[in-house]
């Protein structure tokens, strides 16, 4: 293979070129996916149940816009804000496209919350409900803006989700059919909000900008950072090589693994999301090193030779083995991440691992053959000559390594050993979270927009708490149901007209035309009709007619059974003052609240009617209003199932964590009136779900990973001495970066979690090139003081090379206005320089204290 | 005799000219459409079965319920309705008093909370009982509210658009209806959003003739964007059966006239 480049370089760069061009055909079927969602794959158990709530309780994604002011003493509530809020309610309500379909697209109409749009019950002073917009109109003064307020202020439902806790802004909620449209309705909003002078702030936020806002910065980061990176690398190895034609060809490596690997990523049908967005910055400065560790020997021993053949056949025969199995630990580190749950995090693992394969095969083939196309004489004044000697800031630092591995050895594995025990109980105060809003910068609009709401608001983050009660149904007996009918009159009727009714029911004979409820409610209603001339006898029948047939009612309809309806109203209080939730919505909400209305608007019916027959009075109440079908996002239509939504006071997902443990506490504590299933849905809580999966699972890689490459590492150096030398470096920058993000409190979240597995496969290169050199040096001198000094010349130098070069091509990263990217460039960068540290101070140290030879 | 025969002839083809002359205007297709569809004979009884349904046409909610229906003079009428069905819901009676000119007045008198409500006027157009059909679908909207324009005069229809005078009141911009020539029945009316686009569709989808009266026995409607309906069936129709006025009262609300309500 390798002489096939050097006696064929142009026909290696042809095919090379060739395959690259194959690869990038696919590149412009590009296709982005923002969608959180994802970081579960489709079928996954919790993802689906998802997506059978949402459709089941009609429920969308949505766009939020938080309008306030906090100018005017009313907030929004005056004349002139409240106009613009009418107008971009009007506004927004338009922002619906019919497709080809004839599927309606963009904004759902019918499900919008605006004043506008909004329905109020109210009590009217001479006792008559009424059901009206909120604002069907502008405010035509500062009275009626105030009115407005009051609607709001007033109802349970709108306080808190619609009007602030403070009453002085408004949050208006579009829900739309799909998340890829929220950009161009964001903009489209924009606009209109341009046009408005009442001197309000808006906000629009939500989760589907913020997926936006992702896409945009995936590209930015693409676009800037990766070619960023590639040029901090160039400066580098200019620095270090003086050589232009020679530093290209790593670079060319480096862009063709790059194009190749996004290629195939693009052509095997994979999305790009925020993870595999990551990889062309991950191959870059990955890429280099092999080409980086060829320059470095061919630097040092092309002027002794001065024949570009002979060196680059000897460097590549000495580099080889090492070389591989670099490339193979790393590929095996990132690939490992192909175990875990997470099906972006396995795109992003496989591919990086593709790239550094590529990255290895093209510098074995590329390089040696860009090496036969140069001329001698553009090598003429290349390598060890032209340098200006080993007094250089690096050469300083190593040789201060030198002097203290072999001097102090003890103390430095002492000192080493006594930060990894710090960095154990730093691990030990670890904090496993992530928010999806934090993503973003403090400045970032969505950053501000979440502040500002969440300064107004009870809560502005969305989780949905589902109970049913399917499996709760009781077959059918006449005794069961006696009992019941036996109990609700026995006060009522004398014992002659209770024992009446209990023959009449077992004396009916039922067949399965009809539910039996129905056929013995129809008995006593035909001898009530019997007796239709004695008003006594005809209500006695018809009230037992009419409570068989209530019966039904409460048996099937769960979510009408007033006590069922008052334990979730016990849990929503409970869940407000201890659950961090800031604001609920129920169906139980929606009943008091009507049933309030309907009583005059006294306050201490601000309550559940105690029958099932006045809480279905309430309900169809609620159903006069314009919007009835509101009722179906909270309550299933057969009332088994329901919805509860809750508003969040923080995104954590801690928080939502410890929600969720308070509602399993308090249901282990107060059993409900009725067996009910409990189901979380909602983003809050799929970002629950993916996190705890992703911890478990991150775990799992880096063993399965740390195990494979001890095995290359016994493999390669056919030793399990040195082979668990070269684990120490890697296992203890881990312990240690690990540590230091639980002293220092960074919570654990994404970017945090797939460190581990990257750091194993990029930490151990600088162990194998260390160890390898190492030990052949001793073979030959039998002599750790001669070969310490040997090290820290020229292999030292290599290896540092390496680090600087790897650590600084992710410092680019810093540039993304996305914090998870951030994080993964500062981070890494940390970890490869301090990987690099450690590896250049243990190694040597171990092998002095333990008097290793062979 | 044959100049009988003649003169008959000519008396019948002046007959069927002049017939034929006299084009209805508009003004009396609108009225006449209003008294076939809502006023017919003196009172009438009639129950009526609603099958609210999802989007995928799946029904999620039936309810059954006895109208008692009165003519008081004019364009005035009384309306009772009482629910039989679901049993949650028993007993409740929904009343209207159509007066001329007025606004209705409505009741709603619900069992199990005790309590007797009048309905505030302004929400003629909520829904009916969490159906597609709004109050003033199923008592009528008096056509004086609008302004008609006769847009075809079809083989055997009339295509009339119905604007609203006080466009504040209703969610509606305008609609458009298809009164059939025969029996003067709406066989279709499409309701426009204020954006001027289409949003909800009225279908005549059965009708018999009752003791000589062309009657709708069954009609849906549905919402073009959700596409949610709701289709009614009436049944037990009954015309003049002497309802006594005194049945559309507060007093009995509470105390229902069971003879009719079998």
């Amino acid at each position: 293979m390798i002489n096939f480049s050097i006696n064929h370089p142009k026909r290696t760069l042809w095919l090379m070129l060739g395959f690259m061009f194959l690869c990038a055909a696919f590149v412009p079927l590009i296709e982005i996916d923002t969608d959180p969602e994802n970081m579960l794959s489709k079928d996954e158990e919790v993802r689906v149940k998802h997506n059978e709530l949402k459709e089941k309780f009609d429920m969308h994604d949505m766009l939020v816009i938080g309008v306030v002011n906090n100018d005017h003493p009313e907030g929004v509530f005056n004349q002139a804000s409240l106009t613009d809020i009418f107008e971009l309610s009007k506004y927004a309500y338009t922002l619906q496209t019919e497709n080809e379909e004839g599927e309606f697209e963009g904004v759902i109409q019918r499900d919008v919350l605006t004043p506008t749009n909004s329905d109020y019950i109210a009590s009217m002073g001479d006792g008559s409900i009424k059901f009206d917009w909120v604002m069907s109109e502008a405010p035509k003064n500062e009275a009626e803006a105030l009115n407005i307020k009051k609607r709001l202020m007033e109802n349970e439902l709108f306080y808190n989700t619609m009007v602030s806790e403070d009453g002085k802004a408004l949050a208006l909620y579009l829900p739309i059919s799909s998340k890829d449209q929220s950009y161009t309705l964001a903009d489209q909003l924009q606009t209109q909000i341009a046009t408005l002078s009442g001197g309000n702030d808006y906000h629009i936020t939500g989760l589907p900008v913020a997926e936006d806002t992702f896409g945009i910065e995936m590209f930015i980061q693409m676009a800037i950072a990766a070619p960023a990176a590639m040029i901090l690398i160039f400066i580098l190895m200019m620095l270090f090589f003086r050589k232009f034609r020679l530093v290209l060809s790593p670079l060319i490596v480096a862009m063709v693994s790059v194009i190749c690997t996004m290629g195939l990523l693009i052509g095997t049908g994979n999305t790009v999301h925020i993870m595999s967005s990551m990889i062309p910055i991950f191959i870059m400065p990955i890429a280099v090193l092999d080409g980086v560790h060829i320059l470095s020997e061919f630097y040092d021993r092309y002027q002794e030779t001065g024949d570009r053949r002979k060196t680059i056949e000897g460097v590549i025969s000495d580099l080889y083995k090492p070389m591989l199995f670099t490339s193979l630990t790393s590929a095996a580190g990132f690939a490992s991440l192909a175990i875990t749950p997470i099906p972006p995090v396995q795109v992003f693992g496989i591919f990086v691992g593709l790239g550094i394969l590529f990255a290895w095969f093209f510098t074995m083939t590329f390089i040696p053959a860009y090496i036969m196309m140069t001329s001698e004489e553009t090598l003429a004044d290349f390598g060890h000559a032209s340098e200006k000697g080993h007094d250089g800031l690096l050469g300083r630092v190593l040789s201060t390594f030198q002097k203290l591995t072999f001097g102090k050895a003890g103390l430095v594995v002492g000192l080493l050993a006594f930060l990894t025990a710090l960095s154990g109980y730093g691990i030990s105060k670890i904090q496993i979270n992530d928010n999806p809003v934090k993503w973003f910068t403090k400045s970032h609009p969505i950053r501000v927009a979440d502040k500002e709401l969440n300064d107004h608001f009870g809560g502005t983050y969305m989780a949905y708490l589902n109970f049913d009660a399917s499996a709760d149904e009781a077959p059918f007996s006449k005794e069961t149901l006696w009992t019941a009918i036996e109990a609700k009159f026995k006060g009522t009727y004398n014992e002659t007209q209770l024992q009446e009714i209990k023959q009449q029911i077992t004396a009916t004979q039922l067949d399965t035309s009809e539910s039996p409820y129905v056929q013995l409610s129809d008995a006593f209603a035909d001898m009530a009709y019997e007796n239709e001339d004695d008003d006594d006898l005809f209500d006695y029948y018809e009230s037992i007619s009419d409570a068989i047939a209530l019966r039904e009612v409460e048996i099937q309809q769960v979510f009408k059974q007033p006590e069922v309806l008052n334990y979730l109203l016990d849990l929503e209080k409970h869940l407000y003052d201890e659950g961090g939730v800031g604001k609920s919505t129920s169906v139980a909400k929606i009943v008091r609240t009507v049933n309030k209305k309907l009583q005059n608007d006294q306050p201490d019916q601000l309550r559940v009617p105690s029958d099932v027959g006045g809480v279905g009075q309430c309900i169809v109440s609620y159903q006069n209003s314009h919007i009835p079908e509101m009722l179906w996002h909270f309550v299933s239509p057969d009332f088994k199932s329901v919805n509860l939504w809750l508003q969040l006071k923080s995104g954590d997902n801690k928080d939502m964590e410890k929600t969720m443990n308070v509602v399993n506490e308090y249901i282990a504590n107060n059993p409900p009136p009725v067996t009910l299933d409990k189901s979380w849905f909602g983003l809050t809580y799929i970002n629950v779900v993916w996190q705890q999966k992703m911890v478990q699972g991150m775990l799992e890689a880096f063993l399965g990973s740390f195990i494979v490459v001890f095995l290359m590492m016994i493999f390669l150096f056919r030793s399990i001495k040195w082979a668990t030398l070269s684990m120490m470096p890697l296992s203890l920058t881990i312990l240690i970066i690990y540590g230091v993000i639980g002293w220092i409190g960074k919570d654990y979240d994404m970017p945090v979690a797939v460190l581990s597995s990257l750091v194993l496969g990029l930490a151990v290169d600088f162990a194998i090139h260390f160890i390898a050199r190492s030990r052949a040096s001793l073979q030959k001198t039998n002599d750790w003081a001669v070969t310490s000094k040997y090290m820290f010349g020229e292999p030292s130098r290599a290896i540092s090379r390496n680090v600087i070069i790897i650590a600084v091509g992710f410092l680019p990263l810093l540039l993304a206005n996305l914090i998870p990217y951030r994080t993964v460039g500062l981070i890494l960068a940390a970890i490869l320089l301090l990987s690099g540290i450690i590896t250049l101070l243990l190694l040597p140290a171990l092998i002095k204290i333990l008097g290793i030879k062979k | 005799m044959k100049i009988m025969k003649f003169y008959s002839i000519v008396f019948c083809c002046l007959l069927a000219f002049q017939l034929s002359g006299q084009e209805l205007t508009i003004e009396q297709i609108v009225e006449k459409a209003n008294k076939a569809y809502r006023y017919l004979g003196d009172d009438v009884k009639s129950t009526a079965h609603m099958d609210i349904r999802d989007k995928n046409g799946k029904t999620i909610m039936e309810r059954e319920l006895v109208i008692l229906r009165k003519n008081t003079g004019g364009l005035n009428q009384k309306w009772y309705a009482y629910f039989k069905q679901p049993a949650d819901i028993k007993k409740m009676v929904f009343m209207a008093w159509k007066v001329d000119g007025k606004s209705d007045k409505r009741w709603i008198y619900l069992p199990n909370l005790d309590l007797v409500k009048r309905l505030s006027s302004a929400d003629k157009r909520g829904s009916f009982a969490g159906s597609q059909f709004t109050y003033e679908d199923v008592t009528g909207r008096n056509p004086k509210e609008d302004t008609h324009e006769l847009l075809e005069r079809g083989e055997d229809f009339y295509k009339i658009k119905s604007t609203p005078i006080k466009a504040s009141n209703v969610e509606f911009s305008y609609y458009v209806s298809w009164v059939d020539k025969k029996t003067f029945l709406p066989t279709k009316t499409i309701l426009y959003d204020k954006s001027g686009k289409a949003y909800k569709e009225f279908k005549m989808l059965e009708h018999k003739e009752i003791q000589g009266f062309p009657t709708m026995t069954k009609f849906s409607m549905t919402d073009l964007r959700t596409k949610e309906s709701t289709i009614a069936t009436m049944s037990n129709i009954e015309y003049n059966i002497g309802l006594e006025e005194k049945i559309f009262t507060e007093a009995s609300l509470r105390r229902a006239p069971r003879q009719y309500l079998r």
